[in-house]
């Protein structure tokens, strides 16, 4: 429930339990300013942390001498509660509500509809992923091809000019070693660990859902 | 499980807080929820109670382009705090003298 629905509905049970117009406008002006200093962004958890406009409306009515029929739902008070035991951030207290099926169902459509927001961020993170996989592949590469360029030139070139041809194929040599050297761990370390990056950044993505069903809303 | 927290006891932390500072309606309900477990639908009827009975009188001010309205308390206000502290004390010492077997009437201590 969004800010403006939330106020509608307010101001309309108020109007129903025949409150004055000065008294609904100052409790309107409240709950607005409730919901500005809350801030932006925050509509819907902040009308669910005050439960519906029904119940904050029969509790003014009630403070007011009008008595609603019906029994009067007071939001539950108590000392020294748990702070965040399943609260979302910014102190919030949810409704101690459970879940029902509509607010699942809401979840999964909420979801949906905010996938121009989460589908650009995780198709970024994975070309971010892919980028840096083709970039070590690339320098591996240009290593490897400069070694071979190196030791293949430098022995082309030894007969013309020796001096040049030893140092090309002086720096071949040296390149090789170094592409030993590290392939030989990093090949052995960077497959698996790419290979298990991907799957726990995979499980976090679905884990996302499954969460995103049941806690969103 | 918890200790519930009765409209009097309210008020009087109400009070205390705007005693304070003066200070806006989300902010006081953040405060309060350092000890209660409440909802800024619980704080607007008191709020109204105590403007209502002249503990506590409103002022707008700007804020970010717009209006925040403020509560301050009064002479009356101040003068109902102070009751609602000493009874407070009183009652507590009843309490902690049941619960924390403390102070029993053989053995003052404190």
């Amino acid at each position: 429930m969004n800010k403006l629905e939330f106020l509608t509905r307010l101001r309309n049970n108020l109007e129903r339990g025949g409150l004055g117009p000065d008294d609904i406008n100052d409790a309107l002006s409240y709950y607005e300013e409730v919901f500005l200093d809350a801030g932006f962004g925050k509509e819907e958890e902040t009308a669910a942390s005050m439960g519906s406009p029904e119940e904050v409306a029969v509790n003014i009515l009630r403070e007011s001498g009008i008595h609603v029929g019906g029994a009067p739902v007071m939001p539950p008070q108590r000392m020294n509660a748990p702070q965040g035991q399943n609260g979302p951030a910014m102190g919030y207290v949810p409704p101690k509500k459970k879940a029902s099926g509509g607010t699942i169902a809401l979840g999964i459509i909420l979801g949906v509809l905010t996938f121009p927001i989460w589908l650009p961020l995780v198709i970024v993170v994975v070309t971010l992923l892919f980028t840096l996989i083709v970039v070590l592949i690339s320098v591996f590469i240009a290593f490897v091809a400069a070694a071979i360029g190196l030791i293949i030139g430098g022995i082309a070139a030894l007969f013309e000019f020796p001096a040049v041809g030893l140092m090309a194929l002086g720096l071949g040599l040296f390149l090789t070693g170094i592409v030993i050297l590290i392939c030989k761990p990093a090949v052995s370390a960077a497959v698996p660990a790419i290979g298990r990056g991907i799957k726990s950044f995979c499980g976090w993505v679905v884990g996302l859902f499954k969460k995103g069903g049941k806690e969103n809303v | 499980m918890g200790f519930s927290i009765n409209a009097g006891l309210l008020d009087a932390m109400v009070l205390s807080i705007v005693q304070n500072n003066d200070t806006y309606g989300y902010e006081i309900t953040q405060y309060l929820r350092k000890a209660v477990d409440i909802s800024e639908s619980t704080l607007y009827p008191v709020l109204r109670r105590l403007q209502k009975g002249e503990m506590l009188e409103t002022y707008d001010k700007e804020f970010m382009g717009r209006n925040r309205r403020y509560y301050r308390i009064t002479t009356k206000g101040n003068d109902s705090l102070e009751e609602y502290r000493e009874e407070w004390r009183s009652h507590k010492k009843k309490i902690d003298s049941i619960l924390l077997n403390e102070g029993a009437e053989n053995n003052e201590q404190t």
